[in-house]
């Protein structure tokens, strides 16, 4: 036995020899191999911890941009299908407990999990709140309880929200992607919003040990803004009103092409309230329910060359007009766009930016037609390359109508002002001593100018205006005098120096280049200068009027508009705070003073009467630009006002880009909607009532508080009670202008007389009853000669 | 060798042996075990438990009872289990029959464990019963072991427990310890080699030809996870990914190792990438933090304390002594040379444990409690004393 003994540990020794030769033979054959193999498994993949996204806040630190920690939810389907998968059970039972919102139902994901056992990294559910999450958090905080819930983990991360959806969308943008900011605010100030995320990473020591350092993120900045809530609420309700009340009003569509407000405080540039019309919705910008995509079927193939599927042949042999829309349940939503690709219905874009480029003598006027925004889309469209598909085409469209509805119009569209210019115009002649406010003018309805007729837009003349009865009755003739005393030099100069044709460097993104879109000194002819004098023939930017317009007003200070006042950091201490910037000075305090008084007569005795608040004075004055081409009925109207008149805290410009009505000439659209702003922002800020109020305008006061804490609904009839009081004052109406282009309404409408024309038998179009000539029916300009035929 | 008075309760000239040099191979080896196991272990109870510390408190619990258990078995008398031999055959089968019962419950997807008021794995038992058992039975066989008959019904008599693990707990690599206990036992006893290697070389045959089918795709891990086991083993790289994962993984940290290692407590491979670690590849982790060095250093103490057992077997003073030391002797010596050789690949994956080192409250307990019958052999030897 001793023997076996022996034999058995001999044989034991032998097998231990042969592990231990074993042993030695895997480190001298693998060992170089093993070893990188080794530090090749290593995570020294850095990790980015995300930083905190800044919010925006408004000027009472109500909070409109909020940046939320929410979760993602991610599994490893490797580690769940170890030990023969008795993780999978226990863990989808955990996972599915909870109120997290998954983008798998359980059986997908069971089958994700065991269809693909090498897949170390799938997020399964996205960005959830902490609420949904807290339960799971709980359970893989406490692994000793649940040892068999494995493979899953949670990802921090940040949500943008934006608590008021569409409130000032146009100003605040929106972010993408990445913590990626897209127009506006979010664009401006991205890299002070973004922080630096921090990271977490892995490195390897001098002793070949993996070490892992974390640095923290550094969250982002705070932004408070100038902007008020409660003033863009109420601008944004009425401006929606307006547009409610005139839907498919006279084409089908929404109550105008565009619609935008900015007030601003004209003591130091600050924006209160800056929106435009149609809006989309912050949280969810890339809703097209509301929008009608067009599709011109030219743009993609109708010869079945690349019609594979049988769908795109269906759609095509349809032949429809319109292409397709959209689908568009959401009717409530007011965002609704109509983009046209067909080139007939030339795009908005090039028609109002280019004026004077595309004139005969293009040497005379402003440069080349440029397309204003210097942004670019956001996902710009493949190169075109042979007949699209039907679904391209669309695709291209709706992504044109998203790029369109996300460009703040107040900062991107270019326009010809209109007689809004004509105080600018006054300012300079008094400020160069040209004019002494004692003038006198004689309209006889139309001036000739370089061989051109060049009509007023009272057809009939004006008659003798003084200085003060020039701007409230908004003479053109009398601006044209004007104009030409000064000369052009000297209304160039002024109008550099007010900033048209530069940019104001306004703290948003997409600020539109002007400097091509106005007129060179050095090539303008003298018509150039007539209709300059009353604001045509140059394009302008609202932001750029305002802001212009405050320097008027304020004793000639031209500050700069901004958004943001204060930038704080995480923990609310101020980095930086962005006080009001004098950029230079265009007119006289004694001017100023003059156009003070000056505006205040346009509401008291002219034209922009119906602009004026119950209770309260203010100035302003209205404008009414035919847009180009010309002869098409299509006008931008528009008011700019400043309140209250004798100290004016607030300037307010409102344009209203073609009104969806029979007759657009009428700048009543732009001082009603005006009125209805300031009857309920003055208020709010404090001003108080100075004027009497008559028997109607405290009903209709009263009858507005009653409806403004009702619905939307509830103040489109308010705003229907306001105009047909304004009607009873004796002033005209949009229901004389007929749809059947009888009855003409002339530009700068508020005129006490109304101007029944006779038709021509023979032509159906109106008669001047002056000249005899054959009148325009859309534009009232005599049809053999008009601006764009004379130049 | 050492030799002392013992607590004898004879007055006798000649000294009573205690294995000094055992008892401190085997401190040894307990202290390294739970160095090693909180070393390798941490890092998973951490993510698992959030206590670095969860698997080495257990162990240090379990190898403190064991201790105890360890000192009560050597105090009594070896003989009391021989007249205890037909109750330990009967417990063991009757433990594993339990696991069938509501008692018995599943660890990582096996149902091996009863729960009897602390965990327990009837396997741990049954080796240690069937040592007592057998030890036993060979000794009541008397000469008729010696004859070819008496060899096949010893070995016949292996067969239904080895069976019973092999079945009810799902445990191919505790039936093949527990069968290898008995049959070197069984070697032991007798003078003949023949049938020993033409046994040997049966089932080394046997295995073969499966291996042969695997490799030839006849049978494949769809019939049977074990052959998907085998596959791995041919060729641990192209099931990278799977069934090969945790092999190549432990070569990659036994490679790594070089000849001192990264150091204790450096091992890299044992953040996550060999699963279960703190089980089965203990050893990989031992070759990575020690290298070639502390590796070999391992071997030599189980060589030694092997040696030791030799040397208890052969001074036993009565046959039933000597076949108790030389089961426990096979036990470990079998589980260490088939732990090593499946974390080197030399066999296919099988989940055997590297005593007291692996983590496993039951497997140390009873461990401990067969080194306490060979200290209660020990105990029995009576040394000359040279100056008498």
């Amino acid at each position: 036995m001793q023997k076996k003994l022996t034999v058995l540990f001999l044989l034991i020794v032998v097998a231990f020899g042969a592990l231990s030769v074993k042993l030695y033979a895997i480190n001298r054959d693998n060992g170089e191999e093993y070893k990188k193999q080794v530090l090749s498994q290593q995570e020294y993949d850095s990790k980015a911890l995300p930083a905190k996204r800044g919010e925006i806040l408004d000027c009472n630190g109500t909070k409109i941009a909020v940046s939320q920690k929410v979760y993602n939810v991610c599994i490893d389907a490797k580690t769940l299908n170890g030990k023969e998968g008795q993780f999978i059970d226990p863990t989808l039972d955990a996972l599915y407990d909870s109120d997290i919102e998954f983008s798998y139902t359980r059986e997908d994901l069971k089958k994700y999990i065991t269809g693909n056992p090498t897949s170390q990294y799938r997020i399964i559910a996205k960005k959830q709140p902490y609420d949904a999450v807290s339960g799971l958090m709980d359970k893989l905080n406490n692994r000793a309880q649940n040892p068999n819930i494995k493979g899953v983990w949670l990802e921090n991360t940040y949500q943008r929200t934006y608590p008021y959806g569409s409130l000032a969308c146009d100003v605040i943008g929106f972010v993408q992607g990445d913590n990626e900011g897209a127009y506006g605010l979010e664009e401006f100030y991205n890299s002070t919003l973004n922080g630096i995320p921090g990271r977490e990473y892995g490195y390897l020591n001098d002793d070949e040990n993996l070490e892992r350092t974390i640095k923290p993120a550094d969250n982002g900045k705070t932004l408070i803004t100038s902007l008020d809530v409660n003033i863009q609420s109420i601008v944004e309700k009425h401006i929606l009103a307006f547009n409610k009340e005139h839907e498919n009003e006279y084409r089908e569509g929404n109550g105008s092409k565009n619609t935008a407000v900015i007030i601003m405080k004209p003591d130091s540039g600050e924006i209160l309230a800056m929106a435009s019309y149609p809006v989309f919705d912050l949280n969810d910008p890339r809703n097209t329910d509301g929008l009608t995509v067009v599709v011109d079927e030219e743009e993609y193939s109708t010869q079945g060359v690349v019609n594979i599927s049988g769908e795109v042949g269906d759609r095509e042999s349809g032949e429809e007009e319109e292409g397709a829309k959209a689908p568009a349940e959401g009717d409530e939503n007011p965002t609704e766009v109509d983009i046209s690709v067909d080139e007939e219905e030339a795009p908005e874009g090039e028609s109002v930016t280019a004026p004077a480029g595309t004139r005969k003598n293009a040497s005379a006027g402003p440069g080349e037609p440029g397309e204003p925004g210097e942004e670019e889309a956001l996902e710009p469209e493949p190169e075109p390359s042979g007949p699209k598909t039907y679904e391209e085409a669309y695709e291209e469209a709706r992504m044109e109508a998203l790029n369109a509805l996300w460009k703040n119009f107040c900062i991107n569209q270019t326009y010809e002002p209109g007689s809004t210019y004509k105080p600018f115009t006054m300012a300079a002649g008094l400020e160069e001593g040209i004019l002494t406010g004692n003038e006198s003018f004689n309209c006889q309805g139309v001036k000739e100018v370089g061989g051109h007729q060049i009509h007023c837009n009272n057809r009939l003349g004006h008659g003798i205006l003084d200085f003060s009865g020039a701007l409230e009755q908004s003479c053109n003739v009398a601006f044209m005098d004007i104009g030409a005393k000064m000369g052009k030099t000297i209304f160039m100069k002024y109008n550099r120096l007010y900033n048209f044709g530069l940019k104001t460097n306004i703290d948003l993104t997409g600020e539109a280049m002007t400097n091509s879109l106005v007129f060179d000194p050095e090539t303008m002819v003298p018509s150039d200068l007539a209709i300059s004098s009353f604001g045509q023939g140059f394009n302008v930017t609202m932001i750029q009027m305002v802001t212009g317009f405050c320097s008027l007003i304020n004793g000639g200070y031209y500050y700069q508009p901004h958004v943001v006042t204060r930038i704080v950091n995480d923990d609310g201490a101020t980095i930086k705070t962005i006080e009001p910037r004098v950029l230079k000075q265009t007119i006289s305090e004694e001017t100023s003073a003059k156009i003070v008084e000056l505006c205040n007569n346009v509401v008291s005795k002219g034209t922009g009467k119906s602009a004026r608040p119950a209770g309260y004075r203010i100035g302003g004055k209205t404008g009414t630009a035919e847009k180009y081409p010309r002869k098409r009925g299509n006008y931008v109207v528009s008011f700019m006002g400043f309140a209250p008149a004798d100290d004016p805290q607030i300037v307010i410009y409102t344009v209203i880009d073609e009104p969806n009505v029979p007759s657009q000439a009428s700048a009543r659209y732009a001082t009603i909607l005006t009125k209805d702003i300031l009857t309920e922002v003055l208020p709010y800020m404090h001003v108080f009532m100075t004027e009497e109020l008559s028997e109607e305008e405290k009903a209709a006061l009263s009858e507005a508080q009653l409806t403004f804490a009702q619905s939307s609904d509830e103040s489109l009839s308010e705003n229907a009670i306001v105009s047909g009081n304004a009607v009873e004052e004796g002033q005209t109406s949009e229901n004389t202008g007929g749809v059947d282009d009888s009855v003409i309404t002339f530009e700068e409408e508020e005129q006490k007389e109304e101007k029944e024309v006779v038709l021509d038998p023979e032509t159906g179009y109106p008669i001047d009853p002056v000249t005899g000539a054959l009148l325009d029916p859309e534009t009232g300009q005599p049809m053999d000669a008009n601006i764009s035929d004379l130049e | 060798m050492s030799s002392r008075r013992g607590g004898s309760k004879k007055n006798n000239r000649d000294k009573a042996f205690f294995d000094y040099s055992m008892l401190f191979i085997v401190i040894f080896l307990l202290c390294f075990g739970l160095v090693t196991l909180y070393s390798v272990s941490s890092y998973e109870a951490m993510l698992d438990f959030g206590e670095p510390g969860y698997y080495f408190r257990k162990q240090a619990q379990a190898t403190l009872f064991g201790i105890i258990m360890m000192f009560v078995v050597m105090f009594l008398d070896y003989h009391i289990w021989q007249k205890l031999a037909i109750p330990a055959y009967g417990v063991s089968v009757a433990l594993i029959l339990l696991v069938l019962t509501p008692l018995g419950y599943e660890v990582n997807g096996a149902r091996r464990w009863l729960n009897v008021g602390i965990s327990l794995q009837p396997a741990e038992v049954a080796k240690v019963g069937m040592i007592i058992f057998f030890a036993a039975y060979v000794c009541k066989m008397g000469k008729n072991i010696q004859t070819l008959k008496g060899v096949i019904r010893t070995l016949l008599l292996g067969v239904p427990i080895s069976v019973l693990v092999l079945t009810i707990t799902d445990n191919l690599s505790t039936a093949i310890i527990i069968f290898g206990i008995i049959f070197m036992m069984v070697f032991v006893a007798t003078p003949n080699y023949k049938e020993y290697f033409l046994l040997g070389a049966g089932g080394i045959g046997v295995a073969s030809v499966f291996v042969l089918l695997v490799k030839k795709g006849v049978l494949t891990s769809e019939q049977s996870y074990r052959f998907g086991r085998i596959e791995a083993w041919l060729n641990p790289e192209a099931y990278a990914g799977t069934t090969g994962f945790q092999t190549l993984q432990a070569l990659y940290a036994i490679g790594s190792g070089e000849i001192f290692g990264k150091g204790l407590g450096q091992s890299m491979q044992k953040l996550g990438f060999v699963p279960e670690a703190q089980n089965d590849m203990v050893f990989s982790i031992i070759c990575e933090e020690l290298g070639l060095f502390g590796a070999g250093a391992v071997l030599l103490m189980f060589l030694l304390l092997i040696w030791r057992f030799l040397v208890v077997a052969n001074n036993a003073v009565d046959m039933y002594g000597a076949l108790l030391v030389v089961g426990v002797m096979a036990h470990i010596s079998l589980q260490v040379i088939l732990n090593v050789a499946v974390v080197t690949n030399m066999i296919p994956n099988t989940g055997i444990t590297l005593p007291f080192i692996s983590y496993g409250g039951s497997a140390v307990v009873f461990l401990l409690i067969e080194i306490g019958l060979v200290f209660s052999v020990a105990r029995r030897i009576r040394l000359r004393n040279s100056g008498d």
